[in-house]
């Protein structure tokens, strides 16, 4: 830390000697839009947090939830339900315009509230508790909520609530005094926020550039620019790095670690992603309809060996769907999820498998190693006796009530089980509404003692009753927690932070430190 | 050559002779290599080591025989499951070439009968036909192979159409353009006076005339078909994994090229001899067809 900062101060100083300290990044992918409130894709996740902020921010280089103030300096509980914030003082967005209580209601309500259907969606899977948020004054807000919240500062910190300007948005079509839909599309494609970088220049798909807020609350950003352009072929990333032409590259797949590490001029740096790859199950399926099955399908898998072979070990094979991220929550005792091809091949005796094909569909590139995991899954299946066959489509079919099995991701959206597990398997829950699993009054009742008790005992005893449910009639199992790299020149040092979600580009101060004359 | 032959055994060996002893050594290595390969793809069932896709994770990305980590089982090494690349190569070879062939033959089939039925029949058939003959050709064929692969679905059977319909345009303008031509000999209109009917004109007197330009168009067109099929397999848009065909091969392996480039070199280079051993063939076979070329 006190490299980084002194680092960050050497930076500062050659940045006001006239040097510019640029950085081009090659991503494999750069999102259609840009709005932290409807986004949650993988690929979205990695720019928001350079230019908005949360009212709530926690400190992003410890897995551990240790909250730090926002865009709100101080923040209590009033009542049972209701949450008062008082905003801090002086923060202007990226246009100019000053941060007041309108702006921070406006951008909770357009998602507490939601009325434009990208909104709705996001908030229902994870939002659906909090009921709206009022002003007090110009530097007070209350937030109120229906039950109890066990999540409060967690539920803040979410990119979905992260704080946009009212006034810019509502003028951007239309009726200035109004928020239509056409607004916040509009607002996709030219974002403003509060944090340090400003979208200087947006290509949907192809291109985004950041240059320096100087009307930045917090401490100065250590880059002045910086260009992330989509180069979708791994070998043209690191052929890219190899040759200058950019300074970092994301999605390095474990396969070419080594050639990373032997080229003298550039190094990797990766962590095992607070996600899962996961294979799910139809469980509707008519020829799937039998538990014993779906049960055999996973216990096929022997998820260590596809570990040892695609990632070199540096993946995190789970017991149950769980991650070291949850803290109190990480519950690696259970063992939900088990290699054991002896009790698939009886279970498939038992069940009457009669060979018939089972499809495993799989997008060609969107999952690191995702094709080739398909196609090991598919001959471990083979030596229990399962048939299959492999559908290769970038069409989604995590709703079409034909799909067998297929991947998928289940990443952690906030540091809690109900930000991972429970988004996607919760209740009504995008899983069950897609029609490839269901829920009963027993689960609904599991489901919202862990939601919402206060107790972290009850919730992790709800938690494990959740999980025998999926053990016995499984919808899902979560292959690994994947290995995801990052290559960058040398004299650009940066790790991926253990306190992010998933793929954030995190540039802020102290976050990353660029050698300029090289 | 306008003169109808009906080849008995001896005047076929005879005639083969008579072309080897014309051949240049190019030619001739050409013959021996697409004489080998197609062996190869053959008897591939009882040559290769392995299955082509039993995979042995833990010995994936090991290099051929002679390189650093290389297994002694594996002579061309394995590739990213850990598959036998000989095995894979060979067993890619032969689904290309039989993809290929089907292909070739379902387009000859095709496009050749309705260039003869444009030929022979004239007037608005013949309009109707040189129609979709030229749409054919102005619209970009991996394009329409694409939509239709697309549409259909990925099966091996989506393949071979696709594959036909890529040339029959090229067999019906040749096969229409030779037919009109033969259709104003002295012996068809003598065939025509002595009451022969349509169909007997074009099974005894047609054809055998046309089977110069047929094999002179097949083998051109054969090599293109190969190179289409490994462009829409790496495209990923063709046979789907883990069954392997060459232009699969490669497509599975560009990910790898700098770390591991023989996933794709093995495939490549099978596929650069292939369409060499053909094309020169095609060259030759065209060569010897045309009059006007030939040296005596």
């Amino acid at each position: 830390m006190k490299y980084l900062l002194t680092a960050t101060a050497l930076t500062a100083l050659m940045v006001t000697q006239g040097f510019a300290t640029e950085l081009k990044v090659a991503a494999a992918n750069v999102s259609s839009y840009l709005d932290p409130g409807r986004d949650h894709s993988n690929v979205g996740s990695q720019f928001y947090f350079n230019t908005f902020d949360p009212l709530i921010h926690k400190d992003y280089s410890t897995a551990e939830a240790k909250w730090v103030p926002g865009l709100a300096s101080e923040w209590k509980l009033i009542d049972d339900k209701t949450m008062e914030l008082k905003l801090r003082q002086g923060v202007t967005f990226q246009n100019g315009e000053a941060m007041t209580a309108d702006d921070v209601v406006f951008s909770l309500n357009r998602m507490y509230q939601a009325t434009f259907a990208p909104y709705q969606v996001r908030s229902r899977d994870r939002l659906e508790n909090f009921a709206g948020a009022e002003k007090v004054d110009d530097h007070t807000v209350r937030i109120i909520v229906k039950r109890p919240e066990p999540l409060w500062e967690t539920l803040l910190n979410l990119q979905q609530v992260f704080i946009i300007p009212e006034d810019y948005t509502k003028g951007l079509t239309g009726d200035p005094m109004v928020a239509e839909d056409s607004d916040y599309e509009a607002f996709s494609l030219a974002p403003v926020g509060t944090g340090p970088y400003a979208v200087s220049e947006f290509v949907p798909g192809q291109k985004l550039v950041w240059t320096r807020f100087d009307g930045f609350w917090g401490d100065k950003a250590p880059l002045e620019k910086v260009t992330v352009t989509r180069v979708p072929e791994i070998a043209s990333r690191l052929t890219a790095l190899k040759t200058g032409e950019v300074d970092m590259i994301t999605n390095v797949a474990p396969d070419q670690l080594a050639l990373v590490d032997s080229e003298p001029n550039m190094h990797a740096e990766g962590r095992a992603t607070a996600l899962f790859h996961v294979m799910i199950m139809n469980v509707n399926h008519p020829k799937l309809k039998d538990p014993r099955i779906r049960q055999a399908m996973s216990l096929a898998i022997d998820r260590d060996t596809l570990n040892e072979a695609l990632w070199l070990g540096k993946a995190i094979v789970p017991s149950t769907h769980t991650m070291a991220e949850f803290g109190a929550l990480y519950m690696p005792d259970l063992k939900t999820f088990e290699y054991d091809p002896e009790r698939a091949k009886a279970l498939l005796a038992e069940a009457g498998y009669d060979g018939f094909e089972i499809t495993f569909d799989t997008d060609p590139v969107y999952y690191t190693n995702g094709l080739l995991a398909a196609q090991a899954i598919q001959e471990m299946w083979a030596t229990v006796g399962i048939k299959s066959r492999i559908d290769v489509d970038e069409k989604w079919t995590g709703n079409d009530p034909e799909m067998m099995a297929r991947n998928w991701s289940n990443p952690m959206y906030f540091a809690d089980p109900f930000g991972s597990f429970g988004v996607m398997w919760a209740p009504g829950g995008p899983s069950e509404s897609e029609g490839r699993f269901n829920t009963d009054a027993a689960y609904a009742a599991s489901w919202d003692k862990f939601r919402y008790s206060s107790d972290i005992d009850t919730r992790r005893a709800a938690y494990a009753e959740l999980m025998e449910r999926i053990k016995q009639d499984p919808p899902v199992l979560p292959l690994y927690q994947p290995y995801e790299s990052w290559a960058m020149r040398t004299g650009v040092t940066w790790v991926p932070q253990a306190g992010h979600i998933p793929y954030v580009l995190d540039f802020r101060s102290g976050a990353i430190t660029v050698d300029a004359s090289n | 050559m306008t003169v109808a032959v009906s080849a008995s055994r001896p005047v076929l060996i005879a005639a083969l002779r008579d072309l080897w002893a014309d051949a240049t050594p190019m030619q001739r290595f050409a013959v021996g290599l697409g004489v080998s390969l197609a062996l190869l793809a053959m008897a591939t069932p009882l040559i290769a080591p392995f299955d082509p896709n039993a995979q042995s994770l833990l010995s994936r990305l090991r290099p051929p025989i002679g390189f650093d980590r290389a297994k002694p089982d594996y002579l061309l090494g394995t590739d990213e499951l850990g598959r036998d690349m000989l095995s894979r190569c060979l067993y890619g070879l032969r689904l290309t070439l039989t993809l290929a062939a089907l292909g070739s033959v379902i387009g000859l089939l095709f496009g050749g009968s309705l260039g003869v039925v444009a030929g022979v029949v004239g007037g608005r058939t013949d309009t109707v036909i040189m129609a979709a003959v030229d749409t054919q050709i102005a619209v970009p064929f991996t394009l329409i192979a694409i939509f239709l692969l697309t549409l259909l679905g990925h099966s091996i059977t989506v393949m071979v159409f696709v594959l036909a319909l890529y040339g029959w345009e090229n067999y019906a303008r040749i096969l229409r353009g030779e037919t009109r031509k033969l259709m104003r000999m002295p012996f068809i209109e003598a065939a025509r006076a002595a009451g022969a009917t349509p169909a007997r004109i074009a099974r005894r007197h047609l054809l055998p005339n046309l089977m110069s330009p047929i094999v002179v168009q097949f083998t051109l067109s054969f090599s293109n078909i190969i190179l289409l099929e490994s462009t829409l397999s790496f495209l990923g848009l063709g046979v789907q994994p883990p069954t392997a065909t060459l232009g699969a091969m490669v497509g599975a392996g560009r990910d790898y090229m700098p770390t591991q480039p023989w996933i794709v070199i093995a495939p490549a280079v099978l596929i650069l001899i292939v369409t060499f051993a053909v094309q020169t063939l095609g060259d030759w076979m065209r060569d010897r067809a045309d009059v006007r070329l030939r040296p005596r």
